[in-house]
């Protein structure tokens, strides 16, 4: 039994618990190759004009898959915290794939409640019953794979730099470098550590954002916004980078919120969709690091 | 404290209603226009959604005459709706207005306590007595329920009626002369006619206009102004239009959906291609497009503004909904710089085609 599981979306947050889980049930797993030119052609063709660039992505992991596997996963997840809601296209990728996408293998796409363990033993169950008839198998894949999720640490930032910036954004952007082109690479060369949204606990985002009239309600805007806020208000780095992707409807929200609440404080939106031009990229981030330079130099002169 | 709120097609009648009824101040919205379009895309984000842009545009106008509250409606998630209330105070406090906002949300999100404070604030400015109060909620549900009524008599009515533009002319005056109620009573006798007038309109059974399903995002298919004037146009055409969201459907089913007794027929018929809810109307828009093709209707136009999350997904799926029941279905993407020729040419290209699917049905009149 083989089971495809694509490289884009969650995955990169993931990916210890859906391999970890599909190992354990004894099925053969199969990942796609990391992102590249031809998976963005793929996606950009059978996806719907609209979709951000990651879901564009995501359907050319699925077409590089759907002939070399029995079944393919999506993440469809629902909800990831009680009360709390994610983008809806996450909620609607099944339908999203399974429409757009022709003659696909099985797909393993029941919908995911992660708040709870009730949720996620019901998915194991619905999703591991198509591989192996045993629950008992299940529920020790199920085990598993939560408490690899749990001893996971990402770490992106591993020297120390001259200069810190909260890289903040979604995870399939952080992440995925064809995406980003290298962003944390061509940070790192400039002088600039970076740190994500692991490093702040939840304690610290549940207190950035208690000063917001309504918290927000999608999970990933809660912790951009607490995490950037946090860190800039406590002065822990010298300015916030948003790595955003084109149309997205929670950064366009996220971004005007903390803009809002850091005034001047030094931040720079880069927004990625499928034409992204590699050398502006580039000068955007060098004037980027001239100006924390610059800043950081003024600094002191008024110190003094 | 003069109230003030967004325009949102036939829920200002209710709101009307019940300002009147309660003897609150208040300021009613121009109706959106280019104008309140500019001012609001002016101080919005840009990848902000087209409804956020008209809202503001719609405050400011407001402003102008004399406003200082606005009410508007919340929600909690996935769509971005819920975070327009966040975003709108802090630019309205940025360009320099003191705006206060009464944002009705979900009590099951805010607490109970907190929902009865703002709706406390808002009519404890109302001098009259609390049975009087619901009396005039009442009201303004019976009014907002018969406006819509009348609405979707007019639009299906205008393939079969005798004369042409009857029709049309009648929603137009019974629209604009409800403006000029002084009371909730009086708005409702004046419903009442115009209900009476719209059932007596001459029709002749024997033509076959062609007819199509309004579906997509709510806001876009509510507001004339932000689908440029959807419906009137394909009045015009004699093209009988049904469209299943309406304000009292929105108010039907927020009410009993935590009984989950909503949409039952939506949610049966949507079932097969979207089995779940996932935020905004999306599976509100599958489920109009099957049960319109059920229906017998001859095509569907989804409506959505640029970036709508829970459309996109819908748009994913509408092709094979179209593909699998032979049902043509148009989607039109709204933005602020919609140009209507292009959209014009677009809207008869999709009749022509529907007109030359079944050659027996006839152009209009």
């Amino acid at each position: 039994m083989k089971v495809g599981i694509p490289k884009g979306l969650l995955y990169y947050k993931y990916y210890p618990f859906i391999e970890t889980f599909f190992t354990e049930l004894g099925a053969e797993i199969i990942v796609s190759p990391d992102t590249n030119k031809n998976i963005l052609d793929d996606g950009v063709k059978y996806c719907v004009d609209d979709a951000c660039v990651p879901v564009k992505i995501f359907h050319g992991h699925v077409i590089s898959l759907k002939d070399k596997c029995d079944m393919i996963f999506i993440p469809r997840i629902m909800e990831l915290e009680k009360h709390e809601s994610i983008c809806p296209k996450f909620c609607g990728l099944t339908e999203m794939i399974t429409n757009d996408i022709p003659n696909l293998p099985l797909v393993l796409g029941e919908p995911i409640y992660g708040a709870t363990k009730q949720g996620l033993k019901k998915w194991a169950l619905s999703t591991g019953s198509t591989i192996t008839k045993s629950r008992v198998k299940i529920n020790k894949a199920l085990e598993l794979a939560i408490d690899a999720q749990k001893n996971y640490i990402i770490k992106l930032c591993k020297k120390e730099y001259e200069f810190k910036v909260a890289l903040v954004g979604h995870f399939y952007n952080i992440y995925d470098n064809f995406i980003n082109m290298n962003l944390v690479e061509k940070l790192n060369k400039l002088g600039i550590g970076v740190i994500t949204e692991e490093s702040v606990n939840e304690a610290q985002i549940n207190l950035s954002v208690s000063k917001l009239f309504k918290k927000p309600f999608w999970t990933f805007a809660k912790n951009s916004y607490g995490f950037s806020t946090y860190l800039c208000e406590n002065n822990q780095v010298d300015g916030i980078i948003y790595i955003s992707s084109f149309s997205c409807g929670i950064d366009s929200v996220v971004i005007e919120l903390i803009k809002d609440r850091v005034n001047d404080f030094p931040l720079l939106i880069l927004k990625i969709d499928e034409h992204t031009g590699e050398a502006g990229f580039d000068t955007r981030l060098e004037a980027f690091s001239d100006m924390l330079e610059r800043r950081c130099t003024e600094y002191e002169n008024n110190l003094s | 404290m003069k109230i003030t709120f967004p325009n949102l097609g036939n829920s200002i009648f209710a709101a009307k209603a019940i300002f009147d009824g309660l003897g609150i101040e208040y300021v009613m919205p121009t109706p959106s226009n280019n104008r309140a379009l500019e001012l609001g895309a002016f101080s919005s984000p840009e990848e902000i959604c087209l409804p956020y842009k008209i809202m503001l545009g719609n405050y400011i106008e407001s402003i102008e005459r004399g406003a200082d509250t606005v009410i508007i409606t919340g929600s909690c998630g996935p769509c971005r709706y819920g975070e327009y209330c966040e975003l709108q105070m802090n630019m309205m406090k940025t360009l320099g207005h003191n705006l206060e906002f009464i944002v009705i949300d979900n009590p099951g999100s805010i607490g109970k306590k907190e929902f009865m404070a703002r709706i406390n604030r808002l009519v404890s400015t109302s001098d009259k007595s609390s049975s009087k109060k619901v009396r005039v909620a009442l009201n303004a549900y019976k009014i907002i329920k018969m406006i819509d009524e009348i609405e979707r008599k007019a639009r299906y009515k205008v393939g079969f009626e005798i004369n042409k533009g009857e029709c049309k002319s009648i929603l137009n005056r019974c629209k604009s002369e409800a403006l000029d109620c002084k009371t909730d009573i009086e708005m409702l006798k004046h419903f009442k006619k115009y209900m009476d007038i719209i059932n007596n309109v001459g029709i002749n059974l024997d033509k076959k206009p062609i007819k199509i399903a309004i579906i997509g995002e709510i806001y876009t298919i509510l507001e004339p102004f932000s689908n440029l004037y959807i419906e009137d146009k394909l009045m015009d055409y004699g093209v009988s239009t049904y469209r299943g969201l309406t304000p009292s459907w929105w108010i039907k089913d927020a009410v009993l959906s935590p009984l989950k007794l909503n949409s039952l027929k939506l949610r049966s018929a949507s079932k097969e291609y979207l089995p779940l809810y996932i935020g905004g109307h999306a599976r509100e828009c599958i489920g109009e497009a099957i049960l319109a093709k059920k229906k017998g209707f001859d095509g569907a136009i989804q409506l959505y503004p640029v970036g709508c999350m829970p459309e996109i997904v819908s748009h994913a799926i509408l092709p094979n909904i179209s593909k699998d029941k032979d049902f043509p279905i148009m989607t039109l993407i709204l933005d602020e710089m919609t140009g209507e020729a292009g959209f014009v040419t677009r809207l008869e290209a999709f009749l022509d085609l529907i007109e030359r699917k079944s050659e027996d049905v006839l152009f209009g009149n």
